[in-house]
């Protein structure tokens, strides 16, 4: 994950060292951030003092090359990689639920046993999913996706470190004070495998195996790690080895190892300490026996059998600088002499008290500052667990975050609150974490989730995100129109819901009124005004109302109505008006405006001349918009022979038209004028007017038929 | 650190800016060429391809800027010929009903349609940056006559008509680095930070105020930078100065309760809380990633350098990248190793 913290970009454009004959020149360099994913351009500019002239000697330049180089700060997650990070998101959310559903209970409810447990087995599935990772990027399978970006010996490291955290600091609810050596035995067994198998098979493949220079480093160590079995096997081939005082010793000594106690042996605690003792009481009976034994019969052809049994019967005794030296000698590390001492020196000891006995041993050994994995171990093992996470956060930025994201309910990090601070521990671990995922704009849903997780500063940053994921409502596919069809858009969709579900309606609304303007460019006016009004965009929505009623002004009734229709169904929607305004308003007479072209186009006269003095009945008329429908009217009011107008709705028109008159002659024309003069190509206000003329003198006809008609 | 990619050659003289689009999918550029020109990405192999480019001052162009896209696919371009522009992209259907790219000597393979023509500075306009969208749309605006002008638009679907809304003189010295940058958050209404001059300041202005803040030096400041609030309880501005410091200031409004005509009180106040002078040399360019996480400065040592908040909010180098030649075995080494080049 880490990359070169000083790279230097591909083609160079000068020669080491002498960047300063470019700025000479009038020349720097600049960049600028991309949104997308943290990456970066670079290219070289005029310094920002010099006004460039042609004359000045940027000259040096301007024959070359112009490149623009392009950066990221991370790379990007990409094979096995990816699916650990897609996958390990599940365990993250359903942990994140949980913390989700602390809100609702008392404080305190995180803490309780069942939750802990809960967080336990969750921590456990974690492991468990590092663990299949590690194996499988140990097998040496063909890998047809390309090598992979972590090596099986990065998945190692999280497993041990992961396992570790969960044995000191996750014990099984109850188990808190219980004594701890047994789970750090078994935790170091499973990772740090020694003695070898390999030399295992090797010794017990001889006739003699202590004639065999591994012999009493293998079965010492076999010991300490309470390996019984093989301790078992080895101690028997003693049985076989020529002096007799060996033979006695390891007949005793093999039924001490056999038989040393464990604590999953007892059901109390006190019958464990117990027991330990009366079996510590036959180790010193040994050791006794021991120092019985004359000097001289001590050795055998090849070594001094006793030194080693000695050493052996040292451990179980546990004696700490016998453990220290043993471990020393065989290459083991301070862990090794931690989790001894938790075997044999002081069996009880719990968890609180295991930073004590680290400290002393670190004193002596300690760990290794080149090896991140060690220092987190150290770190654990010490009961830091804020420094385990800031060197986890050099390991793998994965690791740190997940910890940091237990360690907060457990509250083993946070305690105390900084004032001052924006930002908790815990959420400084997710949000790198979330900065390094962000390096890969594919994996936004993954990214936002982790911002989402965190307080206020995650959640603004996962805003800034959610905004920016490309819609693509630009890109035309098949595959897009497909799934258009069904008025649900791709990736617009996800973003939404993705809003609703993290409650982050202000983001919500911003990305609709974005595809919205998209939506208006590609002429699908109807898609556009649902997400007008989904993002409660009433000004928007005005908008691409007037769009369409342009289409009437520039490509007339026919085109205008085709898209009419797109909008009708929004417009239905919004039938029973909540004070939104003209935008609505517009937007219906939109609707209704197109419909009365319908009727036109059909012949059905009197249903047209109806609806012209349902909209104007109804006001929802703009006054730009009178003009327009006034001059629709006249073909309806010179139809025959039947009147389609009742007298006093054409008086109500009449009014309608004496208004424009009026209000353009007091110099309101481009008010009520605009849209028809607009209509008329080109024609200004005094052609506007010389057509309402028009309407009026079709109107006063109309009146003259009414006379007639009423007359007869 | 790892290279993503190249344009081998961009211009035919130096690019003055590089500017990314809402998503990053897109990259306008501009250059003393008198050209800009919009690449498109292409995600699956990472590479830039010219998708616009075009003619679009009478001298070099300065900066470039995007409008949000709420407004619709909007650039802004400043211009040594002492006037801002707005380019719109025409839309597919349009583009096909009228002629495009109205400007004399274009090309007619541009899309993009000169909208308006701002031509009220009265020296060369060296930075132009559209407003944060909940201000409407609106840019800033600042020249060598060391006038930060502010135009709004009077009507949008058109994009015809813009209102110079405000004029701040920011200072009277000639030759400074002039910089602005827009305060991203909503809730301080409108604040723009600007720099000018040689006086090392940097004033947050807004359109009844205007407060000098950060000020210790005597060089001149040649780049400001705003970065986005995200949750944080303070502002974070970052100075780039020719005395080769780059630096991160907090900065906190000042008091709402100020009693009327407190000025003190309702002045904004910064504090420095990193100064790095690793480029050793004049600092052209700061600039705030999205969520205002990573600074990126850029200076005369030839390296554009990163910086990112550690724990504690302590600032610390994240890396650097340059364009001179490898020096030594090691570094050939590591580019051997991480220099992935997609292109």
């Amino acid at each position: 994950m880490s990359s070169t913290e000083n790279l230097n970009l591909l083609p160079p454009l000068i020669e080491s060292g002498r960047f300063h004959q470019l700025v000479k020149a009038g020349q720097t360099i600049s960049s600028s951030f991309s949104p997308l994913d943290n990456s970066f351009s670079a290219f070289i500019t005029y310094a920002n003092t010099d006004i460039p002239s042609k004359e000045k000697e940027t000259k040096s330049r301007t024959d070359e090359e112009q490149p623009i180089y392009f950066s990221g700060i991370d790379i990007v997650p990409s094979s096995e990689r990816r699916l650990f990070i897609t996958d390990t998101l599940i365990i993250f959310a359903a942990f994140n639920n949980l913390l989700l559903s602390a809100e609702n209970h008392p404080v305190g409810w995180l803490q309780d046993d069942n939750q802990v447990k809960l967080m336990r087995k969750l921590a456990i599935d974690y492991v468990n999913f590092i663990k299949e990772c590690w194996v499988h990027a140990s097998q040496p399978i063909p890998r047809p996706e390309g090598p992979l970006q972590f090596s099986s010996d990065h998945y190692r490291s999280l497993y041990t470190c992961f396992s570790l955290f969960v044995v000191l600091y996750i014990p099984e609810p109850g188990y808190d004070l219980a004594p701890v050596g047994d789970e750090l035995m078994e935790w170091l067994n499973i990772h740090f495998i020694e003695p070898s198998t390999e030399e295992g098979d090797h010794l017990s493949a001889l006739e003699k195996p202590w004639e065999d220079e591994s012999f009493w480093p293998y079965l010492t160590r076999a010991i300490l790690r309470g390996l019984t079995k093989s301790s078992a096997f080895f101690l028997g081939t003693l049985l076989r080895h020529e002096s007799e005082d060996l033979q006695r010793l390891t007949t005793t000594l093999e039924s001490l190892v056999g038989n040393q106690p464990r604590l999953q042996e007892f059901n109390a605690e006190r019958d464990f300490a117990f027991s330990f003792r009366r079996w510590k009481d036959k180790v010193k009976a040994l050791r006794i026996e021991m120092d019985e034994i004359p000097e001289d019969r001590r050795f055998d052809e090849f070594d001094n059998w006793w030194d080693r049994l000695s050493n052996i019967v040292g451990i179980l005794e546990g004696r700490f600088e016998v453990i220290k030296r043993v471990c020393e000698d065989l290459g083991g590390d301070w862990k090794e002499v931690c989790v001894a001492w938790s075997i044999f020196v002081d069996p009880r000891m719990q968890r609180q008290h295991l930073p004590d006995v680290v400290s002393q041993v670190l004193g002596d050994t300690p760990p290794d500052p080149t090896n991140l994995e060690d220092m987190i171990h150290a770190a654990l093992f010490s009961g830091r667990p804020a420094e385990g996470l800031r060197n986890a956060s050099q390991l793998d930025r994965w690791l740190a975050a997940h910890l940091a994201s237990i360690m907060a309910p457990l509250q083993l990090i946070d305690a105390e609150d900084d004032e001052d601070a924006d930002l908790s521990t815990r959420d400084e671990h997710v949000l790198s974490y979330a900065d390094y995922l962000h390096s890969d704009p594919a994996l936004w849903r993954v990214t936002v989730e982790y911002m989402y997780s965190c307080g206020d500063v995650g959640k603004d940053r996962a805003d800034e995100i959610l905004l920016r994921v490309p819609l693509r409502l630009q890109e035309q596919n098949f595959e897009e129109i497909k799934i258009r069809a069904g008025d649900v858009v791709g990736v617009l969709k996800d973003v939404n819901q993705t809003c609703f579900q993290h409650k982050r309606e202000a983001v919500r609304r911003s990305v609709c009124r974005i595809a919205a303007q998209t939506l208006v460019q590609k002429k699908d006016y109807g898609l556009a005004v649902s997400y007008c009004i989904s993002a409660e965009d009433w000004v928007g929505l005005g908008s691409v109302v007037d769009r369409v009623l342009d289409e009437y002004i520039i490509n007339g009734p026919q085109i205008f109505s085709q898209y009419a229709v797109a909008i009708a169904p929004s417009a239905q929607k919004l039938q029973t008006p909540q004070g939104h305004g003209l935008s609505v308003h517009r937007l219906v007479f939109t609707v209704q405006y197109a419909h009365l072209h319908e009727l036109f186009e059909r012949h059905e006269y009197q249903e047209a001349a109806n609806k012209i003095v349902a909209i104007f009945s109804q006001d929802i008329v703009p006054k730009s918009w009178w003009a327009i429908v006034l001059c629709d009217a006249v073909q309806l009011l010179e139809s025959g022979p039947s009147l389609l107008f009742s007298s006093s709705s054409a008086s109500f028109m009449l009014q309608k038209l004496n208004e424009i008159f009026v209000r353009t002659s007091q110099g309101s024309g481009d008010d009520y004028l605009i849209v028809l003069s607009r209509k008329l190509k080109g024609g200004g206000e005094t052609e506007a007017l010389e057509n309402l003329r028009g309407v009026r003198l079709a109107l006063a006809r109309y009146f003259a038929r009414c006379t007639v008609f009423s007359a007869q | 650190m790892i290279q993503t990619g190249l344009i081998p050659n961009a211009h035919g003289d130096l690019v003055t800016d590089a500017s990314y689009d809402f998503y990053g999918l897109r990259l306008a550029t501009c250059s003393l060429d008198q050209r800009i020109k919009i690449w498109q990405l292409d995600e699956a192999n990472g590479t830039w391809s010219t998708e616009d480019d075009w003619k679009a001052h009478d001298a070099a162009v300065s900066k470039i800027s995007w409008a949000h896209p709420e407004f619709g696919s909007i650039i802004a371009s400043s211009s040594f010929d002492r006037t801002v522009k707005v380019w719109e992209q025409a839309a597919p259907a349009a583009a096909a009903d009228q002629q495009t790219n109205a400007n004399a000597g274009g090309q007619s393979s541009s899309r993009w349609i000169e909208r308006a023509v701002l031509p009220d500075a009265r020296g060369t306009v060296r930075m132009v940056e559209f407003a944060p969208h909940h201000f409407g749309l609106k840019l800033a605006s600042i020249a060598s006559d060391s006038i930060l002008r502010i135009h709004e638009c009077l009507e949008q679907p058109s994009l015809t008509s813009w209102q110079l809304v405000e004029e701040i003189d920011v200072q009277t010295v000639a030759d400074g680095g002039w910089c602005l940058s827009w305060c991203k958050d909503r809730y301080w209404g409108e604040v723009i930070a600007a720099g000018c001059g040689t006086s090392g300041t940097i004033k947050t202005s807004t359109a009844v105020e205007t407060t000098n803040t950060p000020s210790s030096t005597a060089y001149a400041i040649t780049s400001v930078a705003w970065a986005p609030l995200c949750g944080r309880s303070y502002h974070l501005i970052a100075t780039g100065g020719r005395d080769g410091h780059v630096r991160i200031w907090k900065v906190k409004p000042g008091s709402d309760d100020a009693a009327e005509g407190d000025h003190e009180a309702a002045k904004w106040t910064a504090a420095s809380v990193a100064d790095f002078d690793h480029h050793k040399s004049a600092v052209g360019r700061v600039e705030w990633n999205i969520t205002g996480t990573v600074l990126s400065s850029a200076g005369n040592d030839g390296r554009i350098r990163l910086w990112k908040a550690t724990a504690g909010n302590v600032w610390r180098p994240a890396g650097s990248v340059g364009v001179e030649q490898a020096t030594g075995e090691t570094s050939t080494q590591t580019e051997n190793k991480d220099v992935d080049m997609d292109t």
